[in-house]
């Protein structure tokens, strides 16, 4: 999945969102659900991959999805969020693990991108 | 990379040498005929066994088999022996799927006697064996219950009741790896895995029934009591949610410490740290823990298929453990290097150990065919007694998707006498034969190569899938 961005914030949040359309939640409840996640990397492209992983971790064990994140801080090596989502029933595609295959988020000319690949 | 790159050894063996590139530590070697080395340059399988020939402490060669293909970091169907004290560990050259392995159960049927009971047969294992998405089992293992699976692998098991004791012995290191420590196995890995014993998953898993096609080497077939005609079961399963979690945990820790021990490495799915280090060490823990793991869910994995089949077949009906392989694993083992002996941590990745005389299982796609080989004296010398593990992709999912229509596949198994008991469509056509490289040319190499010797030709008849 390629995702680009205006910010680094919006690069997280739309990699987020592309990660909760790609597991294909089954039967979404309207109960909403909302996670606190902290996690901290050496760099950008780390601190990304480790994010999704954690993000897609909580998914596996609690059955919930969390298409969208307010960011209370997102630096190069630190993200502290507050996720918001809703239950499922489960999973159409098992995506195992987000890897750091072929990443590497790279500010360009005012677009943050990179490339990321799913182990499924 | 180009072929022009690589010096031909033998009709069988290719080799990049160290110069290719400025921080190779070792040349790497490509096992494979001409033909299948044009189709392995296609893909960045080579540049990433470069890669894995800059790792600290590799010895001898970074290795491929002929199955080989691009994976994460390491290729799949690599095999990489670095020095047990000086070298690293890597747990991207295990893989994600730690103890991803087969199994095979001999049974005293032929083809004929189970024909008129197969697609029953075939519906009740994929009753039993939880398959697809995130399936959990019929068993839930938590706390001290969990850990002393992780700690004792199939023999846990055996021990609750699933299988008897000698069975354990026709397990690569009778079905449990010692030194796990189920504390560095992480909360979130727990609980990934707390029901998944007993389940296949989804992807390329699945638990298959077979007919011994032909027979290759008349003695060894006999050692391993098969013969032509008869029925056999292959499972190809690993660790599931749990060694996924412990792969993912520990590649953030040593993506970490790497700085620490100024390890620079040409990428980030190779990141490691040096054996001797607390995180190394405490990899090696958790993967045991986790591999033990898959050995205890290919034995809850036996019991469910023995129920099945007792309950279509009778309840005297023996199924038998021919072997169980692992070829997604890191073992500590001797091998002779410059004339003596040396103590290395043998990374299979997509690889099969394949020690002197032991049996080895090579699953094929749905559709073609599986076989059992023997492994030789002449893979200790060449390969860290190591063979291939299986075809090896040739298309993407994502590729075999857009190209393969499920019904028509269907139809087509259907004709070649095979039953699909698929928890999708979706999944069915991932695994098509046609997104697989050919199978009989992959064991083929390793045959000529000297590596490993053919004994026998499965085929499947009923196939069971997530």
């Amino acid at each position: 999945m390629r995702v680009s961005a205006a910010t680094l914030e919006g690069l997280f949040a739309d990699a987020l969102r592309g990660l909760m359309e790609l597991v294909k939640p089954e039967y979404i409840r309207a109960q909403t659900v909302r996670v606190q996640i902290h996690v901290a990397a050496p760099d950008s492209t780390a601190l990304l991959i480790d994010f999704l992983n954690e993000v897609l971790t909580r998914c596996h064990i609690r059955r919930e999805i969390y298409p969208r994140a307010a960011f209370r801080s997102l630096t190069s090596t630190s993200v502290d969020a507050e996720l918001e989502g809703h239950p499922v029933a489960g999973f159409g595609e098992d995506v195992k693990a987000v890897t750091y295959h072929e990443a590497d988020v790279r500010e360009h000319e005012g677009r943050w991108s990179t490339m990321l690949v799913f182990d499924i | 990379m180009e072929k022009r790159d690589l010096i031909k050894i033998h009709d069988w063996m290719w080799e990049i040498p160290r110069k290719y590139r400025w921080d190779m530590n070792v040349p790497a070697r490509v096992y494979t005929s001409e033909a299948m080395l044009d189709s392995i340059v296609r893909d960045r399988s080579l540049d990433q066994l470069v890669n894995v020939a800059t790792l600290p402490g590799i010895r001898k060669y970074a290795i491929a088999m002929p199955d080989v293909h691009e994976g994460y970091g390491f290729p799949i169907g690599g095999v990489a022996a670095v020095d047990a004290e000086e070298g690293v560990i890597s747990p991207g050259g295990i893989g994600y799927d730690i103890n991803c392995g087969v199994r095979l159960l001999r049974s005293r049927k032929t083809l004929e006697e189970i024909k008129p009971f197969l697609p029953k047969l075939a519906h009740s294992i994929a009753r039993e064996i939880p398959s697809g998405v995130g399936r959990g089992g019929k068993s839930v293992f938590k706390g001290a219950d969990l850990d002393r699976v992780l700690q004792g692998g199939a023999g846990r098991i055996v021990e609750l009741g699933h299988g008897t004791a000698d069975g354990l012995k026709a397990i690569e290191s009778n079905g449990r790896i010692d030194r796990a420590e189920p504390k560095l196995v992480s909360d979130h890995a727990k609980e990934r895995g707390h029901d998944q014993l007993g389940t296949i998953g989804s992807g390329n898993h699945f638990v298959e029934v077979e007919v011994v096609d032909t027979i290759l080497d008349d003695a060894e077939a006999r050692r391993f009591e098969i013969e032509a005609g008869q029925i056999v079961v292959l499972i190809h399963t690993g660790s599931r949610g749990l060694g996924h979690q412990v792969a993912t945990d520990f590649i953030r820790v040593m993506t970490g410490c790497m700085p620490r021990y100024k390890i620079t490495i040409p990428d980030r799915e190779l990141a490691c740290a040096p054996v001797s280090s607390p995180e190394g060490q405490q990899y090696l823990q958790a993967m045991a823990a986790a591999a033990n793991f898959a050995f205890a869910n290919r034995q809850m994995i036996t019991d469910g298929i023995r129920r099945a089949w007792r309950w279509e077949l009778g309840k005297d009906e023996p199924l038998e453990i021919v072997y169980d392989v692992a070829h997604n694993i890191a073992k500590i083992e001797e091998h002779q290097l410059d004339g003596a002996k040396a103590k290395v941590i043998v990374h299979r990745k997509g690889a099969t150990r394949a020690f002197p005389g032991q049996p080895v299982l090579i699953p094929g796609s749905m559709g073609t065919a599986s076989y059992l080989l023997v492994g030789l004296e002449s893979a200790m010398r060449e390969t860290f007694g190591s063979t291939c593990h299986g075809a090896g992709r040739v298309m993407s999912r994502m590729q075999a998707k857009r190209e393969i229509s499920g019904p028509e596949l269907r139809q087509r198994l259907s004709k070649m006498g095979v039953i699909a008991e698929a928890a999708s469509t979706k999944g069915l056509v991932e695994e098509a034969p046609e997104a697989y490289k050919d199978i009989d040319a992959v064991v083929d190499v390793v045959q000529r190569a000297g590596i490993a010797k053919k004994v026998a030709r499965l085929r499947p008849v009923a196939v069971v899938k997530g």
